[in-house]
């Protein structure tokens, strides 16, 4: 008889969602994936509201990345209006998103994948959290914290507010910087930077003791896929420049302005999740990926010191392109360096000074914008009429583009460390963990939809025989 | 006394509030000695409703899941807290009460310009009510805590009341209480949208003939974006003032201080903010106390304004 496993809700990820693992009759893995479960539609709620909220409402999109949707949606009218951001004013996004960075980031390793790490994938449900992680390494967890805090402190002094900023308006940023808040800003980068050398080493002996104990995530759980990112001077860029897609082996198969997306990108529809995949069209559609990894992989180069020098370290041990999907979590480490150093760069940049707002009039046209989430790119675009209404809207987000891959990863997590195994709850959590490589942000894809808790269930010839969630 | 436990749920929302937690910064690890996290999807992996002292229920009320949640919610938590504006209000996904779920369903799978058309989802998703409701509408709510999210320090003033076993202190002040720009009476004859122009960066933003909501909404964010150069959209909700009486609202008041400080014409006021009604009540329409005030007509102000645009012919 065919049988379902199902996990649900999936905890420690951004949202709602459940997972099914379904098996054939002689127990071997049918198919599996990852259900999210709620559906906002902000792309119907937009239309009729003003588009200079649109930085503040779709901002609303997501508590974990709002900084994310905040410059994009920002982008995307200056692109309406047909204004030139003036330089500073995108040096000061580009500063507050790599507060948003660090925080975002931080959050993923140590507050999400942490307890996996620290503790280990069967370790007790109860004790497999953040507190378990201050129990158990309160250095650590102090660190760890204090560098999210700077992340999200500088994200606040420069966005006005830390989840859900303000400052960056169609026409520049209303942010302005003096002297005493440069200072405490360079304070915090410092004082980042000096917590490098003991989180780094941490993270790195944390990840390759998992390895060693789950010798499958090194050697089954690779995704060779298409990769997606924003490349500027021939690095890695986050909130400017044009998209860069690179196929398995890295090949730069075409670069575009973000307002050609639509040619590119295609989103279908699945029955039994209310989160749309995305593929790439060129010659055939290709499933790929988008965040941090997907980024080094196309771009192999920040240019800054620390983290070059970090990721060369990567592609030695995780190749390049690397296609290790655990790998994903060291990418968040070597972006947080980056993010670090670029945010020193920016501070200590005299264009930081000058003219940072212009003022906007809407013309009747389209906007497109893009930033590049934490985990990977989001596109917002707009029809704006000429009284400065949005017409139509249309939301791509990271998430959605990294589904098709997830539910690759569900399958091998599940092949690897399910099916066959007898102690459900604790390898089930392997089958979450891979899902948390990711950092999926089910907020952002339930823009379109809404959250995400996880479910794994376990089906036989549609029947579903168990449903594993933590507490059975 | 005995320990102080704690249970979150999510609902229809961004998982902002959540976040807003771990933004006590170094407060969350006393915040930690003090109570116990029980479940609370991102942080722990309960899966359960394990009894608990007190809940918070963020989000809103979308679909049958949602609904299931915050009954599962009530059950095992003494207290609940409505925590954030989504939980009580509705917050922005309640602006989808315009529309039907198949007009939701119809926007983002049948009719997407990037999508290959098809059905909406069918098998295992929960189905959309028909329409967002806060949590009060399904279950007792014993403390609102609105915010978008609510300033860490009134989460940490709500929690440590809590423990200490008393009532927390609620102010009922307006965002103008914390903003220190001058109402001044000026010769502005013509309402300006946010992105015209530069805002003087010392003067009230409604002397200035900008839309700013801080006059109308309740402070539980301690007014960071008028200190910021950006008018109010008043994300945590409407002061008890406005929710309470029924001859009271947020376009008429608004339009009450604006006409006072300017000299741009009351009526002229309110019908701007009808006109872009969908900005302005995107928070608070879900709830039936703006929603259904018998002088809210949000339905036939955008249908107003579509007529307009349709024949306006925009080419």
């Amino acid at each position: 008889m065919k049988k379902t496993i199902r996990i649900d809700p999936v905890t420690r990820i951004e949202g709602h969602a459940k997972v099914f693992i379904n098996l054939n009759d002689d127990g071997s893995l049918d198919n599996a994936g990852l259900v999210v479960n709620e559906l906002r539609g902000f792309e119907k709620i937009l239309i009729g509201m003003e588009a200079d909220r649109m930085p503040h409402i779709t901002a609303r999109i997501c508590g974990v990345c709002p900084t994310a949707h905040h410059i994009a949606a920002s982008n995307a009218l200056d692109y309406a209006a047909g204004v030139t951001t003036p330089p500073a004013a995108m040096l000061l996004r580009e500063l507050m998103y790599m507060g948003h960075i660090i925080h975002s980031h931080s959050l993923s390793i140590f507050v999400l994948q942490g307890p996996d790490l620290v503790m280990g994938l069967d370790a007790d449900p109860a004790v497999r959290n953040v507190v378990g992680i201050v129990q158990a390494n309160p250095e650590l967890a102090k660190i760890a914290l204090r560098l999210r805090t700077i992340g999200q402190k500088i994200n606040e002094m420069v966005g006005g507010r830390g989840t859900h900023p303000v400052t960056s308006v169609a026409g520049g940023i209303t942010f302005v910087l003096d002297q005493e808040k440069k200072k405490i800003i360079q304070e915090w980068i410092d004082e980042a930077r000096a917590l490098l050398p003991t989180v780094v080493p941490a993270v790195k002996g944390l990840l390759l003791k998992a390895l060693d104990l789950h010798p499958a995530m090194l050697n089954d759980w690779v995704a060779p896929s298409w990769g997606l990112g924003t490349v500027l001077n021939d690095r890695v860029s986050l909130i400017e420049g044009k998209l860069r897609a690179i196929d398995e082996t890295g090949a730069t198969m075409l670069e575009f302005n973000v307002d050609e997306y639509d040619k590119y990108l295609v989103e279908s529809v699945v029955d039994w999740s209310y989160m749309k995949k995305v593929h790439f069209k060129l010659d055939g559609l290709h499933e790929y990926r988008v965040g941090p990894m997907a980024r080094m992989n196309a771009m192999r180069r920040f240019g800054t010191e620390m983290a070059d020098a970090e990721y060369a370290e990567f592609a030695k041990l995780g190749g390049s392109p690397c296609h290790l999907t655990v790998f994903q979590t060291y990418a968040k480490l070597v972006e947080t360096i980056w993010a670090i150093e670029r945010a020193d760069e920016i501070i200590n940049d005299p264009a930081v000074w000058g003219e940072t707002r212009v003022p906007v009039t809407f013309k009747s046209g389209r906007g497109v914008g893009h930033s590049e989430a934490p985990r990977g790119t989001l596109i917002h675009d707009y029809e704006i009429d000429e009284k400065g209404i949005i017409r139509a809207a249309n939301l791509i987000v990271a998430t959605q583009q990294n589904y098709a891959i997830i539910n690759r990863s569900v399958e091998q997590a599940a092949q690897s460390h399910v099916i066959g195994k007898t102690d459900d709850a604790a390898l089930l959590n392997a089958v979450e963990f891979s899902i948390r490589c990711y950092d999926p942000c089910l907020s952002c894809a339930t823009h379109a939809v809404g959250r995400m808790p996880l479910e794994i269930a376990i089906t036989c010839g549609g029947t579903t025989v168990k449903t594993i969630n933590r507490n059975n | 006394m005995s320990e102080v436990t704690i249970n979150t749920e999510w609902l229809s929302d961004c998982s902002g509030c959540h976040i807003a937690i771990v933004d006590l910064h170094e407060k969350i690890l006393s915040v930690l000695q003090a109570v116990k996290i029980q479940r609370c999807p991102v942080l722990t992996d309960i899966k359960d409703y394990p009894p608990a002292t007190i809940g918070l229920v963020s989000g809103a009320i979308r679909n049958e899941h949602d609904r299931h949640a915050a009954i599962e919610m009530r059950k095992s938590c003494k207290i609940v807290i409505a925590w954030g504006s989504c939980a009580v209000f509705g917050g922005p996904a309640g602006a989808g009460n315009i529309h039907t779920p198949a007009e939701i369903g119809r926007a983002v799978y049948l009719d997407n310009k990037t999508t290959t058309s098809a059905n909406p989802p069918s098998s295992e998703v929960s189905p959309l009510e028909s329409i967002v409701t806060p949590i009060d509408s399904v279950i007792d709510v014993d403390l609102y805590l609105p915010g978008c999210p609510p300033h860490p320090a009134f989460i940490f003033e709500a929690l440590s009341a809590l423990v200490e076993g008393r009532e927390p202190e609620v102010n009922r002040r307006t965002v103008c209480a914390k903003c220190k720009r001058n109402m001044e009476k000026t010769d502005v004859s013509e309402i300006k949208t946010n992105s015209e122009g530069l805002p003087n960066a010392e003067q009230c933003f409604l002397s200035q003939g900008y839309t700013c909501m801080g006059s109308v909404t309740i402070d539980r964010c301690l007014a960071p974006c008028p200190a910021n150069g950006v008018p109010c959209t008043g994300c945590a909700g409407a002061t008890m003032q406005i929710l309470t009486e029924p001859n009271r609202d947020i376009r008429t008041e608004i339009a009450e201080r604006m006409s006072r400080l300017t000299k741009i014409d009351r009526n002229v006021i309110v019908s701007s903010l009808e006109r872009a009604a969908k900005s302005h009540y995107s928070y608070t329409m879900a709830t039936s106390m703006i929603g259904s005030k018998p002088t809210f007509h949000i339905k036939k102000w955008i249908e107003d304004e579509n007529a307009d645009y349709e024949a306006g012919g925009v080419a």
